[in-house]
């Protein structure tokens, strides 16, 4: 396995540690990242996850910095429960970049349209339902619109979305609205990462 | 097998043979196994770069290049390293060095030599537009593809210290400084971007004459006639292009001809050949109704569903507000207007034609606006398209189809914000219209 200039650096400077780039090159070889871009996702990490707590993992708490307004704090909520894959409550590095692999330029198309379901599956049931939407929509505006506009949207959407008449969009469904808008994808997809 | 395995560099690439030695580095073709692809591996020994700051130096140089993707720069591909050495492996240029045409006394015609230049400009221009600038443009490092177009490479080593670049440039092939402009062998401070269109200027005066606009054998004498821009022209070259090599090869940086100034002139100008790579993905929906007039049939814009409201009106989800350093804004591309959607086409199509932008309107409610200037990567090419997002109220989207994003910034930043200032009810997305963080409650898990 090549070893980056970095890690090379690493070396020169410390003789590095060598368990952590056995740990990156893992991660590297189950994810789209390179390890260089491993390593530098890792210096995101330390940023993020030393924002409040110093204990190398990403509390809810750590997101505020970037979550300005009260839409952007539920977002980083859906988001963080989404990432914190085993369920406990912080954010290991692991899994960090296991869920921002999703995001990577080169992630199959599939696994980010599964992704953004599931950030609007907010009760984790496999459908996105129209309560759940409101609830989005409402904390999401920042433009002025009335409730029975939004609630125009919705039906607009739903009726759009829905094929089987259920009122509420399944996975199946989903996977073949998406493609009719493809530029919601946009957010799926983070060029920085590449 | 094993063994096998192990000649392959990076486990993926074939060396080849030597086609290439500098004073730091050996440069080697080589095959990537799986693809068969071509590559050329530049290969550094790590004893040559031990002092530290220079292998940091290197690591900068790396991302830079990283930064530059243009059609006629030589794409690094992938850099890694064993214990002892560094390798670099870049995109195979297969036409070999531009200046094997004008060597032995060879000149070019006026017109090759101009889409070179142009390419060379090209090159140039769109990095100094991402803040990196070569400082090292000289024969060895223009190189030509198989379609006879140049590629510039070598941007892994312009920041290596001067002391020990120049000192290498000294024992180069050509055994002369004669590209460096005399503010960089003062050694004082310079900038960087304007003595890489000094060495732009030698390398047209070399293309058109077949030989160094300086050169003596003697040092010294050499550098006074640099400090002094002090050469002649041969007989053949036309008014314009005397013309525009003095502004090229004039010794006070400060009065130097620009990029810009470039761009102006008519000879550099003429046949400007449009980058076929920069062509946007727009030609295969380009569908040129010839009777717009006719078409009018269509009578309210697409609908905005509920999930591209959401996606475009918060950047909620939009994690790459993770990455973004604080100074760095996001041009808001989206604006919500309380204006009917006839009234606001009719708004952009006026606040384009008045930047001198070429207008389409695709249907009723999507907008193509072209840039007629050559830009950076291309013309600029823009489309703005009208929703429909809840009665009286109405999206606007500007996308960019093609061209550089700088120049879409400053298209939007300076040309349409302010032209549409009164239709607009809030743009999108823009940083720091948000309400503070003072409501923001803490749910620590």
């Amino acid at each position: 396995m090549p070893v980056s200039i970095k890690e090379c650096c690493c070396f020169l400077k410390k003789i590095g540690n060598p368990r952590r780039i056995i740990h990156f090159a893992l991660l590297a070889s189950e994810t789209s990242f390179s390890i260089n871009e491993i390593e530098a996702l890792h210096d995101l990490f330390e940023r993020l996850s030393h924002a409040i707590i110093e204990d190398g993992l990403i509390h809810k708490s750590s997101g505020l910095r970037f979550s300005a307004t009260a839409a952007r704090t539920i977002c980083w909520q859906i988001l963080f429960d989404i990432f914190d894959i085993k369920k406990n409550g912080v954010i290991e590095f692991d899994e960090f970049v296991r869920s921002l692999s999703i995001f990577h330029p080169d992630a199959p198309e599939s696994d980010k349209i599964e992704f953004m379901f599931r950030l609007y599956d907010l009760k984790h049931n496999g459908f996105i339902e129209r309560d759940e939407m409101v609830l989005a929509l409402l904390s999401e505006m920042n433009v002025d619109l009335s409730n029975d506009e939004v609630e125009a949207i919705l039906d607009k959407t739903i009726l759009d979305a829905d094929l089987n008449g259920d009122g509420k969009i399944d996975l199946e469904e989903w996977k073949a609205f998406i493609p009719k808008y493809p530029s919601l994808l946009n957010n799926m997809t983070l060029p920085l990462l590449r | 097998m094993e063994e096998e395995k192990h000649m392959l560099l990076g486990g993926k690439y074939e060396k080849g043979k030597l086609i290439g030695t500098g004073t730091f580095a050996k440069v080697y073709h080589g095959r990537e196994v799986s693809t068969g692809e071509s590559v050329a591996i530049k290969v550094i020994n790590k004893d040559q770069v031990r002092d530290q700051g220079m292998v940091e130096q290197i690591q900068t140089e790396i991302s830079a290049t990283r930064l530059v993707r243009h059609p006629n720069i030589v794409e690094l591909r992938e850099v890694f390293a064993t214990k002892s050495k560094i390798y670099y492996v870049m995109e195979y240029v297969s036409g070999g060095e531009l200046f094997a045409k004008v060597s032995g006394g060879g000149r070019l015609k006026e017109d090759v030599a101009r889409k070179y230049f142009q390419q060379l400009i090209s090159a140039v221009d769109f990095c100094h537009s991402r803040g990196v600038s070569h400082r090292d443009i000289k024969p060895e490092n223009l190189l030509l593809n198989g379609n006879d177009d140049l590629k510039i490479t070598d941007f892994g080593f312009s920041a290596l210290p001067e002391q020990k670049r120049y000192d290498g440039l000294l024992h180069t092939q050509c055994g002369t400084p004669a590209y460096v402009a005399p503010e960089v062998l003062r050694k004082k401070g310079y900038d960087g971007a304007k003595a890489d269109i000094w060495s732009c200027g030698v390398v047209l005066y070399v293309l058109l004459a077949g030989f160094l606009p300086f050169h003596d054998e003697n040092l010294m004498n050499l550098y006074r006639k640099i400090f002094k821009a002090e050469y002649e022209f041969p007989p053949w070259f036309s008014p314009e292009t005397r013309k525009l090599i003095s502004k090229l090869l004039m010794a006070d940086p400060e009065r130097r001809i620009s990029i810009e100034g470039i761009n102006r002139v008519p000879w550099y100008r003429r046949g400007i050949s449009r980058n076929s790579s920069f062509r946007s993905k727009r030609e295969r929906v380009s569908s040129p109704d010839p009777t717009p007039g006719l078409k009018k049939s269509i009578s309210s814009p697409s609908f905005f569903n509920a999930f591209e409201l959401i996606s475009s009106m918060s950047s909620g989800f939009d994690l790459s507000t993770l990455f973004e350093s604080k100074e760095k804004k996001k041009v808001a591309s989206m604006f919500t207007s309380k204006f009917s959607a006839a009234a606001i086409v009719e708004r952009i199509e006026a606040a384009a034609r008045g930047m001198r932008f070429i207008v389409e309107t695709e249907d009723d409610f999507k907008v193509r606006i072209d840039g007629t200037e050559e830009g950076r990567k291309g013309p600029l090419a823009v489309t703005a398209e009208v929703f429909e997002m809840a009665a009286e109220m109405t999206v606007v989207e500007f996308t960019k189809d093609s061209g550089d994003t700088l120049e879409y910034e400053r298209f939007c930043e300076e040309g349409i914000r302010p032209a549409l200032k009164d239709i607009v009810w809030t743009w999108q997305g823009d940083v720091g219209s948000s309400n503070g963080a003072g409501e923001v409650t803490v749910n620590s898990g």
